[in-house]
C-alpha cells in the first residue's frame, strides 16, 4: 500500500465503537503511524480507530506510560537505537573500542528493563513487538562482509530478550521471516529521512511492519477444516491406474512435495484442524492406500473420507454436513482446475486452492498459505478432542436416527459440567468463532472481554459435555448479568458439535436455578448464520420466529415448555443471586 | 484542468481530507493550520507516489503553498 492509499483508507474508516491502540517506539512514528492506522481500519472496518503515540527517544518511558491508559492493544516498534542511542545514525558519541564494549553492556541492561516493562504492559493488554528491523550500523574495524564480535554479542542479547518476552502469554513477536518476505532488509532504512526527521524507515517498510503487526494484534478468523483431493495432490500418481504401491510421496519418487503436504496436513490435524478427503476414486482402494505404512497423514487423522465417482461438490456437501460447519470456514485443495471450479460454483464462500504438483516452489508457497489460514497461537484440549467428537457425533446421529429422540437421549449417560469461565481463554475463543448457535453474533476484543469479566453483577459460565460416545470438552459459554428480578443474557454460544443433546435447555434451567430470576431477557439478534439459536428461541415463543432485540422468557413458561432432560449435572458454577 | 493540477489535487485530497477542494488553490502553510511539518512530509511523500518520482525534501523546503508546489511541479523540477 502506498501512503496516499493509506490516507484514503483512514478517511473512510468506520465510526462505531472506538478502538484504541498504543504505537510505542523511540523514533518519530511519521508514516508508520499512518500505515498502522490504515491497516487497523482495514481489519476493523466498522470501528473508529485511535492511535496513541509517545515521546521521541523514550521507548522505555512510553511503555511505562501506556500501562496507565486503557487500550485494545499496543504495537511496539523496536530499533537498535532504543537499546543504545549510539547504535542509531542520529548519535555522534564516537565508535571507539571502549565505546563499543560499553554499547554491548548498555544494550543488555536496557533489554532487561524493556522486558520488565513489556511484561507489565502485557498484563493489561495484548502487545505486539516488532524489531529491530534495520541493521546494526557498521561501527567496527571489521569489514562489513564479516560478522564482528559486537554484532554477534548484540544479536545474542537480542535473541535472549525476544525469547524471554515471547514466552509471555500476551506478547506476540512479529516474525522476522514474514517481515523479510514483505520487506527486503536492503530496502528498509531511509537514511535521509532518518537524519532529516528521525523517522528511519522507507514507506514500503513502514507499510509491511504495520500490516504484519495488525495481523498479530487482531488475527483474522482461522479456518476450521481442509478438504483435500488425493491423486496428484496428497500423492503423485493416479491410484486407479498406478495402484496402491504405484502412487508416491518421496524424494526417490520425485514426489517429495506431496510428503511435505501430507506432513502439513498431519500437523494441522494435530492442532485440531479438521481434515477430510474428497476424491473420485474406488473407496476400497483409497482405504488400502491410506493404510500404507509410509503414509504421513494416517486415516485416523482424516474424517470423513469421501471417495466416490459422483461430483466433487456432492462429496464436499456431505463433508460439510458431517462437520456441521459453514463453507466459509473451509479450504478445498485439488490439482484439477475443473474440480476447483465446480466446487467454487456450488460453494462460493469456500476458498478453493489449486495444488501445483509440477511446481515445487508454488506448492511450498501453498503450505505457507495453509499455515496462514489455520495458524493458531495455542492448541487447547478441545482442539485435540474435535476430530474424535465429530466421529462420535456421526455415530450419535446414526444410532439415534431410528428411535424416539427421548429414549435415545435417556440412554446417552450424558454428563454436563457448569463452571465459572473466569479468565479461561477457551470461552473467549469460543465466543469469537461460533456462528450457528450464537445469540447475537457479537465479537469481542480482548479489552471488551476484560470488561465482560469485570462487569458488576455479571456471570460467565463454561459448559462441558460428555456421553457414552466420548467427551466433547468445553462446548458452550453463557454470560450476562442480573437486572432487578430478571437475568439478562447477552452472551450465549454453543459449538455445533454439541447440537441435538438438549444442552441449551439444561443451560437455561441451570441459569434460572442459579440466579433465582423471574425470567431471562435474551439480547438476541438474528444473523445470517444463527438459525439454530433462532430455532431454540422459537420453541418458547408460540412458534413465532424470534425477532427483536430482546426476548423475555419467564421462568414459569420455560418450566412448562422444557422437555424432559436426562443429563447428569456436575455443577461447579456459583452465581451471586443478586447484585 | 491539466494533469499536474489533477494529480496535485488528489494529493491534497488525501493529505487534507477535510479541506474544501475549492480552497486548494489558495492553501498555504500560513492559512491552513493543519499544514504543519508532519503534514508537509506526508504531502511531499504522497506527491512522490502520485508523480512516480523521488522527492528531494530539501528542494521543496520553501514549497509552502499549493501555488508554489504547482510552480515546481509544472516546471518539471521534481527529481
Amino acid at each position: 500500500m502506498q501512503l496516499g492509499e493509506a490516507l484514503r483508507i483512514i478517511g473512510q474508516a468506520g465510526t462505531e465503537g472506538e478502538r484504541t491502540v498504543h504505537l510505542l517506539c523511540g523514533f518519530t512514528p511519521l508514516h508508520f503511524e499512518t500505515f498502522l492506522k490504515a491497516h487497523l481500519a482495514l481489519r476493523l472496518p466498522k470501528n473508529a480507530i485511535r492511535l496513541r503515540t509517545g515521546l521521541y527517544g523514550d521507548l522505555e518511558g512510553n511503555i511505562q506510560r501506556a500501562r496507565k491508559e486503557t487500550a485494545d492493544g499496543a504495537v511496539v516498534a523496536l530499533e537498535w537505537s532504543d537499546l543504545d542511542a549510539r547504535l542509531g545514525f542520529r548519535a555522534s558519541a564516537g565508535w571507539g573500542q571502549q565505546t563499543l564494549e560499553d554499547i554491548a553492556a548498555q544494550a543488555a541492561e536496557k533489554c532487561g528493563r524493556l522486558a520488565n516493562g513489556l511484561a507489565e504492559l502485557a498484563e493489561t493488554m495484548p502487545v505486539v513487538v516488532a524489531g529491530p528491523t534495520i541493521g546494526i550500523p557498521d561501527l567496527t574495524s571489521t569489514p562489513p562482509s564479516q560478522a564482528n564480535s559486537l554484532e554477534l554479542e548484540l544479536n545474542s542479547v537480542l535473541a535472549q530478550f525476544l525469547k524471554k518476552i515471547g514466552a509471555h502469554r500476551n506478547i506476540r513477536l512479529v516474525s522476522a521471516g514474514a517481515l523479510g518476505m514483505a520487506s527486503p532488509s536492503a530496502s528498509r532504512h531511509d537514511v535521509k529521512m532518518d537524519l532529516l526527521t528521525g523517522f528511519p524507515w522507507t514507506a514500503l517498510h513502514a507499510d509491511a511492519v504495520a500490516e504484519i503487526s495488525v495481523g498479530c494484534l487482531f488475527p483474522a478468523e482461522v479456518k476450521k477444516g481442509i478438504i483435500t483431493d488425493l491423486d496428484h495432490t496428497l500423492w503423485k500418481g493416479i491410484l486407479g491406474d498406478d495402484g496402491v504401491g504405484g502412487v508416491s510421496w518421496s524424494l526417490e519418487g520425485k514426489s517429495q512435495i506431496h510428503a511435505l503436504y501430507q506432513q502439513t496436513l498431519a500437523s494441522l490435524a494435530d492442532s485440531g484442524v479438521l481434515v477430510a478427503i474428497a476424491s473420485k476414486n474406488d473407496p476400497a482402494l483409497v482405504r488400502e492406500a491410506l493404510k500404507r505404512p509410509d503414509i504421513l497423514v494416517t486415516d485416523a487423522r482424516i474424517f470423513p473420507i469421501e471417495a466416490s465417482w459422483g461430483p466433487k461438490s456432492d462429496a464436499v456437501g456431505r463433508i460439510l454436513k458431517a462437520w456441521n460447519i459453514g463453507e466459509d470456514a473451509v479450504v478445498f485443495v485439488d490439482d484439477s482446475p475443473m474440480e476447483l471450479a465446480e466446487v467454487a460454483e456450488k460453494y462460493p464462500r469456500m476458498e478453493c486452492i489449486a495444488f501445483p504438483p509440477n511446481d515445487p516452489a508454488a506448492a511450498a508457497k501453498l503450505l505457507t498459505t495453509l499455515r496462514t489460514r489455520f495458524g493458531r497461537r495455542e492448541v487447547r484440549e478441545e482442539d485435540k478432542l474435535r476430530l474424535e467428537s465429530l466421529r462420535a457425533a456421526a455415530d450419535f446421529r446414526e444410532q439415534g436416527a431410528g428411535e424416539n429422540s427421548s429414549d435415545f437421549l435417556s440412554r446417552l449417560d450424558a454428563k454436563i459440567t457448569f463452571e465459572a469461565a473466569g479468565a479461561d481463554k477457551r470461552a473467549f475463543e469460543l465466543v469469537n468463532k461460533t456462528n450457528q448457535f450464537n445469540l447475537n453474533g457479537a465479537r469481542y476484543t480482548e479489552l471488551d472481554w476484560q470488561s465482560v469479566l469485570n462487569r458488576a453483577g455479571g456471570f460467565l459460565a463454561n459448559v462441558s459435555y460428555e456421553d457414552r460416545f466420548g467427551p466433547l470438552g468445553k462446548i458452550a459459554v453463557v454470560g450476562g448479568h442480573r437486572e432487578g428480578e430478571d437475568c439478562v443474557v447477552d452472551i450465549w454460544v454453543m459449538s455445533c458439535r454439541a447440537f441435538s443433546r438438549q444442552i441449551e435447555f439444561q443451560t437455561v434451567k441451570k441459569l434460572l436455578e442459579h440466579t433465582g430470576a423471574r425470567g431471562i431477557r435474551f439480547r438476541y439478534k438474528a444473523t445470517e448464520r444463527n438459525g439454530p439459536v433462532n430455532d431454540f428461541l422459537t420453541h418458547f415463543f408460540n412458534g413465532a420466529s424470534a425477532s427483536g432485540d430482546e426476548l423475555y422468557l419467564r421462568a414459569e413458561d420455560f418450566n412448562r415448555l422444557c422437555p424432559s432432560l436426562f443429563h447428569q449435572v456436575n455443577d461447579q458454577w456459583t452465581v451471586s443471586p443478586k447484585n | 484542468m491539466d494533469s499536474v493540477t489533477e494529480k496535485l489535487n488528489r494529493c491534497f485530497a488525501a493529505t487534507f481530507p477535510t479541506l474544501d477542494p475549492g480552497k486548494y488553490a489558495a492553501a498555504s502553510v500560513e492559512n491552513l493550520s493543519e499544514w504543519d511539518s508532519i503534514k508537509q512530509l506526508t504531502l511531499l511523500t504522497v506527491i512522490g507516489e502520485e508523480f512516480g518520482r523521488e522527492i528531494d525534501f530539501e528542494e521543496f523546503e520553501d514549497a509552502n503553498s499549493y501555488e508554489a508546489l504547482i510552480g515546481i511541479l509544472q516546471a518539471g523540477q521534481v527529481r
